[in-house]
């Protein structure tokens, strides 16, 4: 009985870090312009719109996530391996893991934007320092939960993959949630603020991204504080929900039914989310109705 | 003859040569595993089936890459081999978690490495549906099909103008799920099949016991098996070609050759992963 206490409660603590994970990850992304929404970051200058935004897509966020987690529960693992205490192993390999990051946002972004020169877009130095630190601020609370939460799974849940192995695979699906949830806010909503509410962007539209704040151009900072507000929490609770409810179920019912108890559970809950997502589905299209045209809507 | 006037490339059908090619690579790769590691033969079988699960898998994971990041294309706004080795690799730490109690056999093992893929991409789906109808005010609409072939629901009035659609149709989100649930078996299936070789070939290597060389074999599989998922997430995605917005979109009916692509592929990665125990 106290076996499973425990491991409920490690499981809620790592569903927990998972959430901060998640959300720290999508703002990073979106402060440095790392999701798939960077392609009209990219497009811009092409279509003659010069811009401030930071621009560090030089790979996708779950690759980038797993090198960086992987270092740091590489490095933490073996810190441990020499005696270290663990919270203090974790905290140094994270921070060492996000010197790696800060290098490569550094260079992304000076490639990636100097091979817009012939476009003349140029590359602002002030942008680089403000920007960097902050991009490596925010990895550094995804890197540091992550990890911990690898830890937990290692130490405490007795789950048989080292260390370094569990941050390849949680970096990857951390990265892999991020994106998927966060990128349509920061692309449609943020980048496209300018298009119409309710609707997605015309193709015709590409490349005019949203270049100016209240005062002055607008910088990815601003970014990060508006997809801090939705997209940032969503990713959280995505990766928090993953996290929990896998680890929820097996210690719970691993043993039951012969081995077959977390599977069932598994699939009921699987049947939950689809329900869930059917009863929405069918809700946006009852409440927000079928599109109409401009000048209909207008009249 | 310039770069634009080429013929388009991919195309939908398989290519006789190539799959014979491929076929014969496949028996060479079995022939060797068995004059130079016949106990083993059995795990490479297992590691094509296994690859050839991932390729199929991917095919089903609706993945709108940048376009659907702007609600122009229907999908999950990431890239397929990116999204669908997220899910897989989230099934693989299921099954391996199975794989470790000697209690359970290969089905609880694969079915919990199933369920952790599937588990995965079902809130996954979920929390961009969710994005999109509540954050940013989007129905979800197929630009691929008239009607949702599950509910019947009508698409086309739902799609904004100038876009392919947007968000996740139920039918994405069952091929989101049927993917995962796939690439989860598939992950796991590499990873158990290559676990057996190494527990039962480490210790005679190592000269010690089974207890000793465990951690050794479980990195080993594990690492094995996360580059293989890679392989084959790539393979198929290269197949897909971009987007795909799940089984009902035409491009789905490539699969086939994807399957083959990866069996050929998990083949040889099978034959080298078990060489390194045996030479």
């Amino acid at each position: 009985m106290e076996s499973i206490l425990l491991g409920v409660g490690v499981t809620a603590l790592a569903g927990a870090l998972a959430t901060v994970a998640g959300a720290a990850e999508d703002t990073e992304s979106n402060i440095g312009s790392q999701g798939d929404p960077n392609s009209q970051v990219q497009l811009a200058p092409q279509m003659g719109y010069i811009h401030r935004i930071y621009n560090k897509a030089v790979s996708g966020e779950p690759p980038a996530y797993g090198l960086w987690v992987t270092i740091g529960a590489g490095v933490a693992w073996a810190f441990m391996a020499t005696g270290m205490n663990p919270v203090l192993a974790i905290v140094i390999a994270s921070s060492l893991a996000i010197f790696v990051q800060g290098v490569y946002a550094a260079t992304a972004y000076l490639g990636r934007t100097s091979s817009l020169a012939k476009f003349e877009q140029p590359v602002y130095i002030d942008l680089l320092k403000s920007v960097t630190s902050v991009t490596m601020a925010h990895a550094f609370v995804a890197v540091f939960t992550t990890v911990s939460m690898c830890y937990l799974m290692n130490a405490a849940l007795g789950h048989p993959f080292p260390l370094p192995l569990l941050g390849i695979v949680w970096g990857i699906a951390l990265g892999a949630a991020g994106s998927a949830t966060g990128n349509p806010f920061y692309g449609k909503e943020r980048q496209y603020q300018s298009q119409m509410f309710g609707a997605g962007v015309p193709i015709s539209a590409s490349g005019n991204i949203v270049r100016y704040a209240e005062a002055g151009q607008r910088s990815s900072l601003d970014n990060g504080w508006f997809t801090a507000k939705l997209g940032g929490p969503a990713s959280g609770v995505c990766f928090g929900l993953i996290v929990f409810l896998e680890l929820w179920r097996t210690v719970l019912f691993e043993e039951a039914v012969g081995g077959w108890g977390a599977i069932i559970v598994g699939v009921i809950i699987i049947l939950i989310f689809m329900i869930i997502d059917r009863y929405i589905e069918t809700w946006a299209r009852k409440n927000y109705g079928p599109y109409t045209n401009a000048e209909e809507a207008s009249a | 003859m310039s770069a634009l006037g080429a013929a388009k490339g991919g195309g939908e059908g398989i290519n006789p040569t190539a799959s014979i090619i491929g076929i014969v690579i496949i028996i060479a790769a079995l022939a060797i595993t068995a004059v130079m590691a016949a106990p083993a033969l059995v795990a490479v079988i297992g590691v094509i089936i296994g690859g050839a699960l991932v390729g199929f898998g991917v095919h089903f994971v609706p993945v709108g890459g940048a376009p659907a990041a702007m609600g122009q294309s229907p999908g999950i706004a990431t890239g397929v081999a990116m999204l669908a080795a997220g899910a897989g690799l989230a099934g693989l730490f299921g099954g391996a978690w199975a794989a470790a109690n000697p209690a359970f056999g290969i089905a609880v093992v694969i079915a919990a490495g199933a369920i952790g893929g599937g588990l995965m991409m079902a809130i996954t789906c979920l929390m961009v549906n969710i994005v999109y109808i509540f954050g940013m005010g989007i129905p979800a609409a197929s630009g691929k099909v008239a009607k949702d072939p599950i509910t019947g629901d009508s698409q086309a009035e739902y799609k904004s103008q100038g876009t392919e659609g947007h968000g996740l149709p139920f039918i994405s989100y069952v091929g989101g799920v049927i993917g995962g649930l796939l690439g989860g078996a598939g992950g796991t299936l590499i990873y158990y099949e290559l676990l057996q070789v190494y527990s039962a070939m480490l210790p005679a290597m190592f000269n010690a016991s089974a207890e000793e060389v465990l951690p050794i074999a479980v990195s080993l599989a594990g690492i094995f098996a996360v580059g293989m998922f890679l392989v084959n997430a790539v393979l198929a995605a290269y197949n897909i070609t971009g987007t795909i917005e799940g089984p009902h979109d035409p491009k789905f009916k490539r699969f086939p050759r994807a399957i083959i692509g990866c069996a050929v592929a998990s083949a040889v990665c099978g034959l080298f992963a078990v060489l390194i125990v045996v030479v």
